[in-house]
């Protein structure tokens, strides 16, 4: 009778603890309502305390961009936040300079609304919306970059060079919806469909889907626009180097240039890659080069696959930038640089075009 | 051997779709304990030691870099260095790590090797080189041929 009994009583004293648990966690972590002040009251949301900023301030219809979705990998959703919230966590600090925690900046995602808040955002964050989008094309334009073009439920007004965020749903073993930025591509004149260039990744959880799983037709969510990568309204003269993936907002800012008649700026454009099969679009930015006599394309290939047959410029696309720098391009004018990539292309092209006197550098640094 | 708390939280981040796609473990259904005990065994009988090979790993990252992803030949290897925006964190939760995924040929035996910043602080601070069947799996006796052979 003992024998059945003490499981029984275990099992009850179990689900007795269990049910003090839920409740005293539902008086312990309520938090109520509180107040999110936005930029000294020009927006004052009342919401439901407990839950990460990023998302309190994402059921408000307010997005501040994160690449990882909230998981505190990317360190993008920072905040300045007035309020003390706190010490900083071990998985803000990664992403903090030490300037950042003296301005009290803290990661969105990291930190709790647990009473009324003070913060302050860039006021553009308010332009930002969700968009309910359709994949109407799919096209591999190199081995490993894929064009996406997605079809919007609403009109997105951007500026050409910025980028949105793609939500990645639930696939697969992968239980945990994402999100990832992408530059857009297509010219902000076409604003009920986006063109996106996506890079497969080893092991990527966005790119994997996008490359293996998405199909023409699904549905996708989208974040945007974000970001301070966009055209300079100057005369000066304009040095773009992008490849890869890289190509995306400076095809979309060039494209706006061609649009607008914006054709009398001086453009070089540098296209670095690998070999021939790494090039792509070379009819489009040769197309601009036949109607816009101030637009120079320079794609230049590191290791031709057929040497023999390549005419244009071999070498790593920052020697050939400082060649024509040093050699071809007037000095005299004033320049701005337009850059995108690599953190390491980025910095490499910064350092050399400062060296020639470029102090104005413009860069969507995948980063 | 018995899992502290780190490593079963170690052990849960490394599960498909949390940290990568596919995860950290491959299809090894040994915990991150026991993978670590085999491979230290296993890297001392071909007499490798953790850290240089780190260090090994953190200088043809080095030189692979100056490429700005196209390939760049070092000593007897060829480097191909590409990294996609944002950053991924130690499963360990010790640290982020840029996205850079280094390919190496050793021209000498033409063998390669693909790793990432991140195993190279999995090897150097955790001893880890990933379950069996992980994509970015590094087998000991291949990480000697690749690295250490000339």
């Amino acid at each position: 009778m003992n024998l059945l009994l003490a499981p029984l009583i275990v099992s009850l004293i179990s689900s007795l603890l269990a049910s003090l648990i839920v409740i005293v966690d539902s008086i312990v972590n309520n938090y109520g309502e509180v107040n999110i002040n936005i930029n000294n009251g020009k927006k004052i949301l009342k919401v439901k305390g407990g839950s990460p900023l990023l998302f309190t301030l994402a059921s408000q219809g307010i997005f501040v961009p994160s690449a990882c979705g909230g998981k505190g990998s990317c360190g993008a959703c920072k905040v300045k936040v007035l309020t003390d919230v706190g010490e900083y966590l071990p998985t803000e600090l990664p992403f903090m300079s030490k300037d950042e925690i003296k301005e009290n900046i803290r990661l969105a995602c990291q930190i709790k609304v647990k009473k009324d808040l003070n913060i302050v955002l860039p006021e553009k964050l308010f332009n930002v919306k969700k968009y309910k989008g359709k994949v109407i094309s799919l096209k591999n334009i190199t081995h490993d970059i894929k064009e996406v073009k997605i079809q919007l439920s609403d009109k997105i007004y951007f500026k050409a060079g910025q980028y949105i965020q793609v939500v990645i749903p639930p696939y697969g073993k992968i239980k945990q919806s994402t999100q990832r930025a992408y530059s857009i591509a297509s010219p902000p004149s076409k604003n009920t469909e986006i063109e996106l260039l996506v890079r497969l990744v080893p092991d990527g959880i966005a790119t994997t889907y996008i490359h293996t799983i998405l199909n023409v037709g699904d549905e996708l969510e989208i974040i945007g626009p974000f970001g301070d990568f966009y055209l300079r309204d100057t005369n000066a003269e304009m040095i773009c180097v992008a490849g890869g993936s890289g190509v995306a907002p400076i095809k979309s800012i060039l494209i706006d240039m061609f649009e607008k008649g914006i054709t009398d700026r001086n453009v070089w454009y540098f296209f670095g890659a690998q070999s021939e099969k790494d090039l792509f679009y070379l009819e489009l930015f040769r197309n601009f080069e036949m109607k816009w006599k101030n637009f120079r394309f320079i794609p230049v290939l590191s290791k031709p696959q057929e040497p023999d047959k390549w005419d244009g410029e071999v070498g790593l696309v920052t020697e050939v930038m400082a060649r024509y720098l040093e050699t071809i391009i007037d000095k005299s004018l004033p320049k701005e640089g337009y850059l995108c990539g690599s953190p390491g292309m980025i910095n490499a092209c910064e350092s050399l075009m400062r060296k020639f006197g470029i102090d104005k550098v413009y860069y969507d640094k995948f980063a | 051997m018995k899992m502290t708390p780190e490593m079963i939280r170690a052990q849960e981040n490394m599960k498909p779709g949390v940290i990568t796609a596919e995860g950290f473990l491959g299809h090894d259904d040994r915990n991150i304990i026991d993978i670590i005990i085999a491979d230290e065994i296993e890297m001392e009988k071909l007499g490798l030691h953790f850290s240089e090979v780190a260090e090994r790993m953190k200088e043809i990252l080095k030189f692979g870099e100056k490429g700005l992803g196209e390939l760049v030949s070092y000593e007897h290897f060829l480097i191909k260095v590409d990294e996609a925006r944002g950053f991924l964190p130690c499963p360990f939760q010790d640290g982020v790590y840029r996205k850079k995924v280094v390919y190496v040929k050793n021209n000498a035996n033409n063998e390669n090797l693909m790793f990432s910043v991140l195993s190279i602080h999995l090897i150097e601070k955790h001893h880890f080189l990933q379950g069996k069947g992980s994509k970015f799996r590094l087998e000991p006796f291949k990480i000697k041929k690749v690295l250490f052979e000339k």
